[in-house]
């Protein structure tokens, strides 16, 4: 077997008796012996830290940065930031994707403008290379200059309710830093950079801190340069301790993140047109939902609205599972096989009391409220489907009966106000 | 990895290839999943199982075990009719992690033939066995 590549806490990682897997080229922790169940409901009730150092970033700096953004990113960075749609400011990062120009995927991001020409574009493991190409081939006469930066940049992931009292313990001037964090706000970088707002661990170590996250609920993703990545990993782990702090593996993250309605590049989303799902609010539709606000690469899929397949979260009633990556199918109430299934994992966070799902973080859950976990995931089908509607999913193995839904999981906290969370 | 000198395999019972292993109470064999298969599903989220009185052949599938990381099948390690399962699991599936020779066991079996308990392997063969797919 070939071996993958490592983080710098590989060896953390294996020192620690976590079960190993090849995760998109790279050998990574899918839990710890704490086990999978555990690690994610301790995310919704306390904090877990995640490696997630396998993932890719390019920074894209110069007079040019913006223009070129504009036409590569989905989203439009002169209107993309909160409710009332404000242009994307220093200190901002969004959520958008990179499409080609027939409208399907190439990876989605979370973009950072660092300062007046100046993005970080964080991507997904393996990608790096492939989104600078990508950025670089649409740079025309632009001066920008596009470059990924992965090699040099490490990144943990500290996600849940009790992430900012954690970051407390570790922060010099914890609550200037924090004071008024917005979701998919965020303050310093990773190394000595010109940033007003300079962000640094007690030990001086420079952070970029950034109130986003893989899981659905209130956290942080912390960039830092990456030879600081394991003391950095080691200092935030004890001072976690008292909060419930625990690692948490790639297992509990691909959970969390389904019950919380968020996509898996190239898994939910991939090479078929970016359009008809739960997540085209990061296209750049008008107020109408009919038009676009910019041109950029990929708008033609504004086109395929019509014929475009569907795709749809859906929930289970137990914890049983059928294979996902387009392994099994979706079969409507007529007996058709109408699609497949993208994802399908097991909340096991969350469970059915009555006909309403819980969550273990629902403030109003039932008492004595045990979570039977349920399935849910993504399917993708060629005929639209209405809120509520039932379905069944099947694999080699045995047939689910789930419905389609526009959430999952319920009482999620990411977009909690910071100062309920200090 | 699993560090096999670390499983806990008892030397009262049987173990079969698909890793569940058999012990003799009187004329009854009561059925789960070793210590071995439990580490590698990792957290069992689910536990399907038959009904009592249903009757199935060695090496028939029984039911079935869900974890975070995959669906596996469950094989009669002898054949049999179903005496008994274990409701306990049915609602708290971690006990086949947590304790998979005591609270965690499967089911109750009246063996159709006490015979094929030898066709099971010993501890040490099992292990054996482990070793040498690790």
């Amino acid at each position: 077997m070939l071996q993958g590549k490592r983080t710098p806490l590989y060896d953390w990682h294996v020192a620690h008796a976590a079960t190993m897997t090849d995760f998109a080229g790279w050998d990574m922790p899918v839990w710890y012996p704490t086990g999978a169940v555990a690690e994610h409901r301790t995310v919704i009730t306390n904090a877990g830290l995640f490696d997630t150092s396998h993932m890719c970033a390019v920074a894209i700096s110069g007079p040019g940065a913006f223009d070129l953004l504009q036409l590569c990113v989905t989203k439009d960075l002169n209107a993309c930031v909160g409710t009332v749609k404000r242009p994307l400011q220093p200190g901002d990062g969004v959520f958008g994707a990179y499409l080609n120009d027939k409208g399907e995927l190439i990876d989605d991001t979370i973009l950072y403008m660092i300062a007046e020409g100046m993005y970080l574009s964080v991507v997904n493991a393996g990608h790096g290379t492939e989104i600078a190409q990508h950025l670089t081939a649409h740079v025309g006469d632009k001066d920008v200059q596009v470059e990924e930066v992965s090699s040099k940049v490490g990144k943990i992931d500290l996600q849940g309710p009790l992430s900012a009292k954690i970051l407390e313990k570790l922060l010099q001037e914890p609550l200037k830093v924090l004071d008024n964090m917005q979701y998919f706000g965020f303050k310093g970088y990773f190394e000595d950079r010109p940033r007003p707002d300079d962000v640094r661990l007690r030990d001086g170590t420079p952070i970029m801190l950034s109130r986003t996250g893989f899981t659905g609920e209130f956290g942080f993703e912390i960039l830092v340069s990456r030879d600081r990545l394991l003391p950095v990993w080691e200092m935030i782990l004890p001072a976690g301790q008292d909060l419930g702090l625990i690692t948490c593996g790639l297992a509990a993250r691909d959970s969390l993140r389904a019950g919380g309605l968020l996509p898996l590049s190239h898994q939910d989303m991939g090479p078929w047109p970016f359009i008809n799902n739960p997540w085209t609010f990061v296209l750049p539709f008008d107020d109408e939902d009919k038009s676009f606000t910019k041109k950029f690469i990929g708008d033609v899929v504004l086109a395929e609205r019509d014929q475009a397949e569907h795709t749809y979260a859906f929930v289970g009633y137990d914890p049983r599972k059928v294979s996902g990556k387009g392994l099994s199918v979706v079969i409507d109430s007529g007996g058709n096989e109408i699609g497949v299934v993208l994802t399908c994992v097991s909340d096991m966070a969350i469970g059915l009391s009555g006909d309403r799902i819980y969550s273990i973080g629902s403030p109003d859950k039932p008492k004595d409220f045990k979570p039977a976990g349920l399935s849910c995931g993504f399917v993708r089908v060629k005929t639209p489907l209405v809120l509520g509607q039932e379905v069944e999913l099947r694999d080699s193995r045995r047939t689910i009966r789930v419905r389609i839904v526009d959430d999952v999981r319920p009482d999620r906290t990411a977009r909690r106000p910071m100062k309920d969370m200090l | 990895m699993i560090d096999t000198s670390q499983l806990i395999l008892p030397d009262d019972l049987r173990y079969a290839e698909d890793h569940e292993w058999a012990r003799l109470e009187g004329d009854k064999v009561r059925v789960g999943i070793s210590d071995f298969a439990q580490q590698q599903l990792g957290d069992i989220t689910f536990v399907e199982l038959p009904n009592v009185g249903d009757s199935f052949g060695k090496g028939q599938q029984f039911g079935a075990v869900e974890s975070t990381k995959a669906v596996s099948d469950l094989f009669m390690p002898i054949g049999g009719e179903i005496l008994e399962v274990n409701q306990a699991i049915r609602e708290s599936p971690e006990l086949v992690n947590q304790d998979p020779y005591g609270d965690g066991w499967m089911i109750l079996v009246k063996p159709t033939r006490a015979d094929e308990m030898n066709q099971l392997m010993t501890k040490d063969a099992y292990l054996d066995m482990v070793g040498r797919t690790e």
